[in-house]
């Protein structure tokens, strides 16, 4: 009998505590429902109809996969596509390998000094992108910029570089930009990775006679992995999703030269053009995009779970 | 346990209050509400030209929303806090005022009738509120502010083209002027390309220019001009210019089809490729071009006009004047005679309707009282352009001698002969104007100008065909 009231106590109790738990996450299931979820589902089901800002309803007349047939035949998504596709492949190798390369170098240091380096690799992170990307511009400005200044005054060019005028510099230069906001994340998680392998696999390994590439690779690399994975992943994703920097300093241009996935479809969605406010078309551009990214981002996990 | 119990209440409480205050929205607002940095309701005594002891009572709605394009000093929040305050004060009207930049104002109009959540009036030019949104059935039909005498009054040229095919007008024309370029004398002068320009007409031919151009490279060894081509701002400089050369068009007359693939627009387009000290520059849009001007890294802007004249670069360093303290004159485009065809810049106020018939009629008596009243001479001296009309208040406000006091405004009349044809209400115009830069584009990236040219012309010519 006591045990039975017991048992229904501590049913009681589980359950105000679960209650509680619930209300505590409501705020925040809110948002996630309201701005994540139901987007979500509306953009895919609204990617086969033909909403558009000019007819009246939230989602147009039905036309099946009419979208995404003509999305494969615009030559201007297309190049996005490539674009966006070179941004990803550029990209996220580099800032792995790279901000694997700093940690490698930092994490042994002393307290303050590595606290610096953080720091300094973290801080285009949280500086906002208008401020970085006005920066850059101010940067890469053809008649008076600083890179031109110097590569003048060095003799190294006679002419100004026109940076994001030319379509041969334009997209590596906001792959630069990007690379530069990128690394400062992987750099701290690495180093915090590197700092939590397991010493004693390590000196197990040395004595053992292994070399210090040997050890990377068997010991370190094999401990990281998880955190490999999710740099991946989140560069991946953020290079997909190259938006801000393209907006602010090339549009796109020149003549498509840095129109990438996320661009296209604020432009179809919001510019001010006959064919603006396309919303089915664009976001069919969307669930295209997020198809590449899913499917990508699982890539990525079997490989790494295979490692 | 009860510490934790009255934390987690203060908890849920401030996440509560939190989601409320982030839900915003006035629920007392017929229409949703914009982010306001706009002036409160209270009468400017110093700026209104009748004060009364007390706002009027107003027999409709008691707000309206405008947003404003920065159409000279319509973009300056204490300029137009005058203005709106003395509208206020006369009919008790309140104006919250949002202010648009042309980098992204069409996007933040767009997402906003996509929202249901459009302005009650705008003020820009009638390629927008009449080409596009009226096109689009979004704007309320003006014609029954426009009577006998307003028409007698209005120019005849800015009436038409704030009127739609249909007839209906979506935009109340206030001010207008004709597009220019300018020039760095200082750098004209040291290069000995002064002789090329006439500083008493301010026009030039196109050999001049090519000469000029010349002499400028020879001397600087660099870039003088720049045929901007990054986005659509300022796009109305490189249309002068390349239809000015050689005498080329860029729609019909009767404006129904683009005619930018005309020969003689893709000589001129091959001439400047040609020239040393012309770049097509894909990273530089209309503003852009205007800041490099100013900072004279440019010897010569194609996007001008008189507001630029009076104020450069809108940096409030001096009128004239470049930031190191060159001398700007203004000039037309230059053309095969010297006597171009300028183009034309009309701007007034359209109302969106959205549906409610008391902010639609509070919006058309702002309109009046700014387009015809005794306080359009302010609404156009704020614009810093001229009156799209002789007279106003049925002939009661003279507006003719509104800058007889203004030197630079009475030089710069000696352009308005030049004024051209009102092409930007061509059906397709926004797709057109996308067309044009990408064709720039195109071309300065080294495709070959006639195909890139017939490729942009045929892609507005879809856009105009519907």
């Amino acid at each position: 009998m006591a045990k039975q009231a017991q048992s229904k106590m501590s049913r009681v109790l589980q359950r105000r505590e679960n209650v509680a738990g619930y209300l505590f996450m409501l705020p925040s299931l809110i948002f996630f429902l309201g701005f994540v979820i139901i987007p979500m589902f509306i953009c895919i089901i609204t990617s086969l109809t033909n909403t558009n800002m000019h007819d009246p309803g939230m989602f147009g007349s039905f036309i099946g996969l009419k979208n995404f047939s003509d999305l494969a035949k615009d030559q201007v998504f297309l190049k996005g596509l490539a674009n966006t596709f070179i941004i990803v492949i550029v990209s996220v190798p580099t800032v792995c390998a790279f901000s694997l390369w700093v940690s490698s170098a930092i994490y042994k240091l002393k307290g303050p000094v590595l606290s610096a380096f953080r720091c300094i690799f973290y801080l285009p992170v949280v500086t906002g992108s208008v401020a970085v990307t006005v920066v850059w511009k101010w940067m890469y400005d053809n008649y008076n910029g600083i890179l031109n200044s110097v590569l003048k005054s060095t003799g190294i060019v006679e002419k100004g570089i026109n940076w994001l005028g030319d379509p041969k510099t334009a997209l590596w230069c906001i792959i630069l930009i990007l690379f530069t906001t990128s690394v400062g994340q992987p750099i701290v998680l690495y180093v915090s990775a590197l700092g939590n392998v397991d010493q004693t696999l390590v000196e197990a390994a040395q004595v053992d006679g292994a070399t210090d590439l040997q050890v990377f690779w068997k010991i370190k690399w094999a401990q990281m992995m998880p955190t490999t994975l999710y740099i991946l992943v989140i560069t991946t994703i953020n290079s997909f999703q190259c938006f801000a920097l393209i907006q602010l300093l090339t549009q796109g241009g020149p003549n498509h030269a840095t129109d990438t996935v996320m661009y296209y479809i604020y432009y179809t969605a919001f510019k001010l053009t006959e064919q603006s406010g396309h919303f089915g078309y664009a976001n069919a551009m969307g669930v295209v995009l997020a198809i590449f990214i899913g499917a990508l981002s699982a890539l990525q996990f079997k490989l790494a779970k295979e490692k | 346990m009860k510490l934790k119990k009255v934390l987690a209440l203060l908890l849920a409480m401030v996440m509560t209050i939190a989601l409320v205050a982030c839900g915003g929205g006035n629920q007392n607002d017929p229409a949703p509400s914009t982010p306001d940095p706009a002036p409160a309701a209270t009468p400017d005594d110093n700026k209104t030209p009748d004060p009364e002891p007390a706002p009027a009572e107003p027999a409709g709605a008691s707000e309206i929303t405008l947003w404003t394009y920065p159409i000279g000093k319509w973009g300056d929040e204490a300029t137009v806090k005058g203005l709106t305050d003395a509208f206020t004060a006369e009919t008790g009207i309140a104006v919250k005022v949002e202010y648009l930049a042309y980098a992204d104002g069409d996007d933040k109009v767009n997402t906003a009738i996509t929202a249901n959540a459009a302005p009650d009036l705008i003020m820009e030019g009638p390629e927008r509120l009449v080409a596009n949104w009226g096109a689009n059935g979004k704007m309320v039909d003006l014609s029954d502010l426009i009577d006998d005498t307003d028409r007698s009054e209005l120019n005849a040229a800015a009436l038409a083209s704030c009127t739609h095919t249909s007839g209906a007008i979506y935009e109340y024309p206030v001010v207008m002027t004709a597009h220019c370029m300018a020039i760095n004398r200082n750098a004209f002068e040291e290069a000995g390309a002064l002789q090329y320009i006439n500083e008493d007409t301010h026009t030039w031919t196109t050999q001049q220019f090519i000469d000029a151009v010349a002499a400028l490279y020879a001397h600087y060894g660099d870039t003088v001009g720049a045929v901007y081509c990054a986005g659509q701002g300022g796009d109305q400089g490189t249309r002068a210019l390349v239809n000015n050369m050689y005498g080329g068009t860029f729609t019909n007359a009767e404006h129904t089809q683009y005619t930018w693939d005309d020969p003689l627009n893709i000589k001129a387009l091959e001439q400047l490729k040609s020239m040393d000290g012309i770049a097509f520059d894909a990273s530089l849009a209309g503003g852009d071009e205007i800041a490099k001007f100013y900072q004279g890294a440019l010897k010569m802007a194609f996007c001008w006009n008189i507001a630029q004249q009076v104020n450069p670069n809108q940096a409030d360093t001096g009128a004239e004047k470049t930031v190191t303290g060159d001398d700007i004159v203004f000039m037309s485009f230059p053309s095969e005679d010297g006597n171009s065809k300028l183009q034309g810049g009309i701007w007034g106020f359209g109302i969106f309707d959205n549906g409610d018939q008391a902010r639609i009629d509070a919006a058309k008596e702002f309109i009046k009282f700014f387009c015809d009243s005794e306080h359009t001479v302010d609404a156009v001296k704020a614009a810093n352009y001229f009156a799209t009309r002789s007279s106003a208040a049925d002939g009661s406000v003279d507006l003719s001698g509104v800058w007889a006091d203004d030197p630079i405004m009475n030089e710069y009349t000696k352009l308005m002969p030049y004024l051209g044809d009102y092409y930007q209400i061509t059906t397709g115009w926004a797709a057109a104007r996308t067309a044009w830069w990408n064709m720039l584009q195109a071309v300065g990236t080294g495709d070959d100008v006639a195909a890139a040219v017939a490729a942009g012309a045929a892609e507005a010519n879809t856009a105009a065909a519907g």
